[in-house]
């Protein structure tokens, strides 16, 4: 667990604080998203957690033991670290990259060895392929996954990831995002990520922390809640005015409870996917102009109705924030 | 003969070629081959290590007061003006005044060692920024993820910033050491040894065959050393780090 207990962090030199008291917990094996706008502190805020940065006041606990109880290298050690600029080390191979930490350690070479093939297999890339290649040879799209697995190498419990996915194309980001999930729910690190990205936030944290600038927490909760009750205006003009089609995108239509067709007259609906997330299929059913549509389970058993009020059911207590008046 | 006279301060081997005319008018051969047969073992190859001696030599020194003072600057920026100052004033000094002020020097005196120590000063300059572009050319990113992954300032330091800056400090040897060996000529002056005096004793005796010897001799040393320091440069570029087949 990581717990941030009245942090403030002002520059030497400078009047404004960056970070003002900020508290909340990280809890284990979850993934807490830093996010606001540019100059909201969230990146300051990360780095104070490996002591990259040393706060002006407050502690930050990492399972109940302040920060600074060890050296920093040896803190560093214990702490996965990926940032958006990668920085693999040009010179070394991608195996010798990964072994960075597990050789600062003291491991085994052997061990060391097992481990960069199976992060290299756990990233996605073929290890025999791979392992004696130099960065330069590499994709944009493959360093990030170089780096996130040099990050994972000594199998750390805490993982602090600065926009991991920030410098490759949308398309590759999308990927590289489900595939960081996947991963995610093998090895349940407690991570800490931070994202200008608001629909990254929502996509890959349990937690989400708001901050705004001056370092100040907006909010902090599931991203569920975020959308559902925005605790302010500066938090529901940041998640945007599409927070309800957010919120459905956190939804799979697979887990609605949904009428059985009872008898329905079926012909001329359009089928929908059941892995489909609510807002795709809402989509669907605005696209195919009806209010109703056929769910096919994945086993084939059973259909079931989609329906507009089902899908309004869900989103309820997210409408937007004023009503018109008469 | 007049124009031999001039011939004696100027070590530039265009000038010997241009020289050839009068020779081949005394009806000598230009290319004394029996003479270098004869003298190779004893004058012409002690002359031409001597001056590797001394170029190599002033450039390793050189090298390892630029390290250290390299890094010192690299980190402590205010520094950076007031070492360029000095060194840039080192680099400016004409190379034979700097023998003959050496030469006066309780201690120093004739010989290698004045040439060597100048030799070690005009290179300060060049290795020195080299030193520092090349560090400060080491992509911050890369650092940060260094520190961020918990290695010391000294693993830093010699394990990712001094290999990346490899190149571009390896390529301030390469100036340096091709400068040095054409300097270096002209310890011959202050009896340093080294091809300089093959070329200037060819020049007093009015010898073309000798002259032409340590000349293309020095220009060999430093277009080789150029090529093959060039080499090591782009064999260390990162860019060109790929899987070696």
């Amino acid at each position: 667990m990581i717990e941030f207990r009245d942090v403030n962090k002002t520059y030497p030199g400078s009047q404004r604080p960056v970070v003002q008291d900020l508290s909340f917990e990280v809890l284990d094996g979850e993934i807490c998203v830093l996010v606001g706008p540019s100059g909201c502190g969230k990146t300051t805020s990360m780095r104070m957690i490996n002591r990259l940065i040393e706060p002006s006041s407050g502690d930050i606990l990492i399972d109940g033991e302040p920060n600074t109880a060890m050296s920093q290298t040896k803190l560093r050690r214990r702490i996965g670290y990926a940032i958006q600029q990668i920085g693999l080390f040009p010179h070394r191979t991608i195996a010798d990259n990964i072994a960075t930490v597990p050789r600062l350690l003291d491991w085994q070479k052997d061990r060391t060895r097992q481990r960069v093939d199976e992060l290299l297999d756990l990233v996605g890339l073929e290890p025999a392929q791979y392992r004696s290649r130099y960065p330069a040879e590499l994709s944009g799209g493959q360093q990030q996954r170089v780096g996130v697995a040099r990050a994972l190498a000594a199998d750390p419990p805490i993982m602090l990831m600065d926009e991991p996915f920030g410098a490759v194309d949308p398309i590759t980001r999308t990927r590289l995002q489900d595939e960081f999930i996947r991963i995610q729910g093998e090895i349940k690190k407690t991570i800490v990520f931070v994202t200008h990205d608001i629909d990254e936030a929502i996509k890959m944290g349990d937690k989400i922390a708001i901050l705004k600038e001056g370092g100040i927490l907006a909010q902090y909760d599931t991203p569920e809640n975020i959308l559902t009750n925005p605790a302010s205006d500066f938090v529901s003009s940041f998640v945007g005015a599409d927070r309800v089609l957010k919120r459905l995108s956190l939804l799979l239509v697979r887990d609605m409870e949904l009428e059985p067709l009872n008898g329905t007259a079926v012909d001329g609906l359009p089928l929908i996917d059941a892995r489909l997330t609510v807002r795709d299929a809402l989509s669907e059913l605005i696209g195919a102009r009806t209010t109703r549509g056929v769910v096919e389970d994945e086993n084939g058993d059973g259909r079931r109705l989609l329906t507009l009020d089902a899908i309004e059911a869900l989103s309820g207590g997210a409408s937007a924030t004023g009503s018109a008046r008469g | 003969m007049r124009p031999l006279r001039v011939a004696r301060v100027d070590s530039s081997p265009g000038l010997a070629l241009v020289l050839q005319d009068f020779y081949v008018e005394k009806e000598r051969p230009l290319i004394d081959w029996v003479w270098i047969s004869e003298n190779f073992s004893d004058d012409i190859l002690p002359a031409l290590l001597g001056h590797m001696y001394l170029s190599f030599v002033s450039v390793a020194i050189a090298l390892v007061i630029s390290l250290p003072a390299g890094v010192f600057v690299s980190r402590y920026r205010k520094a950076y003006a007031p070492v360029t100052f000095v060194t840039g004033i080192l680099y400016s000094i004409p190379s034979l005044a700097a023998f003959a002020i050496l030469v006066t020097v309780p201690g120093i005196g004739i010989g290698p060692r004045p040439v060597i120590i100048a030799l070690v000063a005009y290179s300060l300059l060049v290795l020195i920024r080299n030193v520092v572009a090349g560090l400060d050319a080491v992509p911050a990113e890369t650092i940060d993820a260094a520190r961020g992954m918990g290695l010391t300032a000294r693993q830093i330091l010699f394990g990712v910033e001094l290999p990346l800056a490899l190149p571009v400090i390896v390529a301030g040897v390469r100036i340096a050491t091709v400068t040095i060996i054409g300097i270096a000529t002209i310890g011959f002056f202050v009896a340093g040894g080294g091809l300089g005096q093959v070329i200037f004793s060819g020049i007093s005796r009015d010898f073309p065959t000798m002259i032409l010897t340590g000349a293309l001799l020095t220009t060999a040393l430093a277009v080789v050393t150029d090529f093959l320091l060039l080499r090591l440069e782009s064999f260390l570029r990162p860019s060109a780090r790929t899987k070696r087949a």
